[in-house]
């Protein structure tokens, strides 16, 4: 790639995308030092450095998708997404077993989580699919091939078990079907089985998921074991108040009571509400909104169907996370262990959402491009 | 769906993803102003109940002190070492903190050179109940002690001298059982805001400290600590300041207290000083004693034992909790209730032979070979049995009931002291009830010259002698003076109460008066041991028989008032066991008159 082409696609840049990406990074880097930094535990406490490491990770992927022309995607797509779907397999058979999910493996001594992987191979492989010239939306083969293309990920992320995960690419899936154009009575009949599913479905899942799910509709079913998180977290937002406890002086979180391994990670908002406030909480619902609303952006300048599928599916993907993450912590959703994008701690999870944002990006800027 | 433009129907699309999108967002900013903004207030409260903890803070005792300002009950600082476990909290199990704690404690008892008494129990049972608060390793120590803390363990992390206030009585056995003592008090539950921990707090167990106590007492204070998850205290949050006790002053005097133990000297009895002119208990010994610094912080059991098992029961205060017959004392009860009735005149002669017949029954005079025949004034001074008899027949048992009864006896005097007793004066209801019996002669006999089932307390028998002196005024008996803040400030003197104003005739009271001096003075005065050079006294002796006739066991009793002319002193003293109050009770209130009167010639007698 000669360095003037590197020039042009930098000047088309959406750079309030970027502001708003750094913004929410830098957000995330603060308040995980907020609920690190009183840790005890010397070991953790390095939590705030990794975390800027794996944003500078993050910025790597992300420049190096923005850089790739997202149309070469479309071919390596399958390759992609059939090799996560063999190191899905592969966590299931020598995975590492950390907190009762086997979620990981070891690759050179990092660890890594193939389902994170495994989303972003997904959408690019509905991208790919659904954006053949030749597709016929209005088949319903079109739309049983793009529901396998889900399940197959899906079914093998649920056996981990991560639900959460798995069913955030029943949004994103939903979406992408929706934008490409497949017919509206189809997708009606779909949400009616999904819905129809949910009987068996509560048959199908572990005792402990069914725990989730009940202490989700009564936490005080559980207040010390499963119920904790759930109650704790909504007394760590709501004793926030309108403008919060001050930056390092969440109680919930500085005391303990907010547990101290899930506060840097997936209850990183309740630490942000506590200490913000309603006003800092609605700031950084603010911040995803305008990252949503540009993400799209980049969805509608793009001239062909398979940037346009890419970014909705992405942004969809980032919009599942924050809201699920969001509505867990304040008790509006069961706790499913779902990551905040960009602001939660978290290697994987972080390479990969720049990496996907990249792509958006690599969308926009090659959207005068014939 | 329109088919005729696909591209734009797409672009709509993906706007309406954006507008679900930012409607959802939108419905969670919602909810958060819900919980944050409306109820917020309830989630704050939720978190202060679960991090806050509350400790009573006990306020300092006040003070007591004597009329002369000398400090009878007093806080001494007492040294503690206490261990902060936050500061050595180990990761992981319990048993790791605690191996941290022991190791800190042998270390400190080896730079202290004083033994760990805490147990791996005691450890783990703080942390189970008291987490968030220091644990004290060693209570109560020397000052030797804490120059090797301050020397060698300064500046160790988790480990701190702490000053508690301790009680302390420098006066030890003197009044003991007047001043009483303090013990750990009791847990209040049922206060308004329930506190999760206490502190060690002492209240009145016994005397005036457990009858002052409300004064004493100080108004708990409360601390507010942050804890963690955990338990351990992460800061204090909120301090309320408790409020020390009050002082109060007392209107014993320590030196006439040390005289009225002196007086009874080995012996058990009791002695009382009132002064007269309003009511001041000066004195109120009681012997034997106990020294209430025995109960701080705790008694030993053996102490307790000893205490509790001794015949001559030293935790008795038989000044005011003592009841015994007052023998002929009680004379100068019946001999105002005969002149006061109009019944008996003081010219009234009647002839003492040593013994007097009543029926079957014969009742001996104390002088077998007889007085002869006597007027009332000679019959007080020599004490004659039979003069009192004819007396209490000539005027009937009821004049004498009500007599002593104005006079306080039979009823709690008020004292403040929770184990004064009231005593009995008998009557005719009295006995049909407890006996089953009518009222006989024998019973008058009997009741005018002080015996049969009367019981008075020494502190009453002071009342009778103080009522004497000042001509016809009761008083209430107090030992509280003044009350002040606690620090240095003026106590806030307390007036006198009369409970009762006699309106005795005055050649009456004074014929009695006279007959109480003659007593001392005259020439057959019952208590000539009693006269000292230079004042004139009066007073009463009494020797009550109790017990089994075959035993032959006496109480040796003297009530006494000083000086005749302007009474400043009345006293009654009382010994357990005597030969006769003229012999073995006289004696001994010369001696407290003569340092209550002559304080300097007591004074050059001790340098």
């Amino acid at each position: 790639m000669s360095s003037q082409r590197i020039i042009s696609l930098w000047k088309r840049m959406d750079w309030l995308f970027v502001a708003n990406v750094i913004a929410l990074i830098i957000v995330g880097v603060m308040f995980i030092y907020s609920a690190s930094s009183r840790r005890d535990d010397a070991q953790l406490t390095a939590m705030t450095q990794r975390q800027i490491l794996w944003a500078l990770v993050g910025f790597a992927a992300f420049l190096s998708a923005v850089t790739v022309d997202y149309r070469n995607v479309n071919r390596g797509a399958i390759v992609f997404y059939l090799a996560t779907i063999a190191m899905l397999v592969l966590v299931l058979l020598v995975g590492q077993k950390i907190s009762g999910a086997t979620r990981w493996l070891s690759l050179f001594g990092i660890l890594i989580q193939p389902a994170e992987f495994a989303k972003l191979a997904t959408i690019l492989m509905l991208a790919h699919y659904l954006s053949e010239p030749s597709r016929d939306l209005a088949h319903p083969r079109t739309l049983l091939i793009a529901l396998l293309l889900l399940a197959v990920p899906g079914v093998l992320i649920m056996e981990q078990p991560d639900l959460g995960t798995a069913m955030t690419l029943v949004p994103v899936t939903f979406a992408m079907l929706f934008v490409g154009g497949v017919p509206f009575r189809y997708l009606a009949v779909l949400c009616l089985l999904g819905l129809l599913a949910v009987i068996p479905g509560w048959f199908t899942l572990d005792d402990y998921q069914r725990e989730r799910l009940l202490v989700f509709f009564d936490p005080g079913r559980d207040p010390l074991g499963a119920g904790w998180n759930s109650i704790q977290s909504s007394i760590a937002v709501g004793s926030g108040g309108l403008f919060g406890k001050g930056y390092l002086m969440g109680t919930q979180n500085v005391l303990g009571f907010l547990p101290r391994t899930v506060a840097p990670t997936d209850f990183i908002f309740s630490v942000i509400a506590e200490e913000t406030g309603f006003v800092g909480s609605v700031a950084l619902l603010a911040l995803f909104a305008l990252l949503l609303g540009s993400g799209l952006r980049a969805s509608l300048a793009s001239r062909d169907k398979l940037g346009r599928l890419l970014s909705v599916g992405i942004v969809t993907l980032l919009f599942s996370h924050a809201f699920v993450n969001m509505a867990m912590t304040v008790g509006l959703m069961p706790i499913t262990g779902l990551p905040l994008p960009l602001v939660s701690y978290g290697g994987s999870f972080m390479s990969c959402t720049m990496a996907g944002l990249g792509l958006v990006q690599s969308v926009y800027v090659r959207r005068f491009r014939r | 769906m329109a088919r005729g433009n696909p591209w734009d129907d797409e672009f709509l699309r993906i706007r309406l993803l954006l507008g679900v999108m930012l409607l959802m967002l939108i419905s969670l900013g919602g909810w958060l102003w819900h919980i944050q903004v409306t109820r917020g207030p309830s989630f704050a409260e939720d978190q202060n109940k679960q991090s806050m903890r509350r400790v009573r803070l006990p306020g300092v005792r006040g003070r007591i002190f004597d009329r002369e300002g000398r400090m009878v009950a007093d806080n001494r600082p007492s040294y503690t070492i206490s261990i902060y476990l936050e500061e050595l909290r180990q990761p992981g199990s319990w048993d790791r903190t605690i191996d941290r704690v022991e190791a800190l404690l042998s270390e400190i008892a080896r730079i202290i050179e004083v033994p760990v008494t805490l147990t791996r129990q005691d450890i783990r049972n703080h942390i189970r109940r008291r987490l968030p608060l220091p644990l004290v390793a060693w209570r109560d120590l020397s000052d030797a002690a804490i120059a090797r803390f301050a020397e060698q363990a300064d500046g160790i992390p988790g480990v701190d001298v702490q000053a508690e206030s301790t009680r302390f009585y420098p006066f030890h056995e003197l009044a003991g059982q007047t001043i009483g003592y303090v013990g750990r008090a009791d847990i209040q539950q049922d206060e308004e805001e329930p506190f999760h921990f206490y502190l060690p707090e002492v209240s009145g167990r016994s005397g005036l400290e457990r009858s002052l106590d409300d004064y004493l007492r100080g108004e708990a204070g409360g601390r507010l600590l942050r804890v963690d998850v955990t338990g351990y205290r992460r800061y204090d949050f909120k301090q309320r300041e408790p409020k020390p006790g009050r002082d109060v002053m007392l209107t014993l005097d320590m030196r006439a207290q040390e005289l009225a133990e002196k007086a009874l000297g080995a012996d058990a009895g009791a002695c009382v000083v009132l002064d007269p002119r309003n009511g001041d208990v000066l004195a109120l010994a009681s012997n034997p004693g106990f020294d209430p610094n025995d109960f701080i912080p705790g008694i030993s059991t053996v102490r307790w034992r000893e205490l509790n098992e001794d015949p001559l029961m030293p935790m008795l205060n038989r000044a005011v909790a003592g009841g015994y017959a007052p023998g002929s004392t009680f004379k100068v009860v019946t001999a105002l209730a005969g002149l006061e009735s109009g019944l008996c005149k003081a010219s009234d002669v009647y002839s003492c032979p040593g013994y007097f017949r009543l029926g079957r029954a014969t009742f001996r005079c104390w002088f077998h070979p007889g007085h002869g025949p006597l007027i009332l004034r000679r019959a007080i001074e020599q004490s004659c049995n039979v003069y009192f008899f004819h007396m209490g027949l000539a005027m009937g048992a009821d004049r004498i009931y009500e007599m002593a009864r104005r006079m306080g006896l039979g009823a709690k005097s008020g004292i403040e002291l929770d184990a004064e007793v009231a005593g009995l004066v008998p009557n005719d209801a009295w006995k049909r009830k407890e006996q089953r019996d009518g009222w006989r002669d024998g019973d008058t006999c009997n009741i005018s010259i002080g015996q049969g089932a009367l019981v008075t307390t020494p502190l009453q028998m002071a009342r009778v002698a103080s009522v004497v002196a000042n001509g016809g005024r009761l008083y209430r008996p107090r030992l509280v003076r003044g009350i002040r803040d606690f620090g240095d400030g003026e106590f806030v003197l307390q007036a006198p109460e009369v409970e009762r104003e006699m309106n005795w005739a005055p050649a009456n009271i004074e014929l009695v008066r006279q007959g109480m001096r003659d007593v001392v003075s005259g020439e057959r005065g019952s208590a000539r041991r009693l006269a000292l050079p230079g004042v004139a006294i009066a007073g009463k002796t009494g020797t009550a028989e109790f017990g089994r006739k075959e035993d032959r066991k006496r109480h040796a009793w003297m009530i006494a008032f000083a000086p005749f002319e302007e009474p400043r002193y009345a006293v009654a003293l009382l010994v357990d066991e005597g030969i006769s109050g003229g012999e073995t009770a006289a004696p001994r209130v010369r001696a407290l008159l003569q340092g209550l009167l002559f304080p300097t010639t007591e004074a050059e007698g001790r340098g």
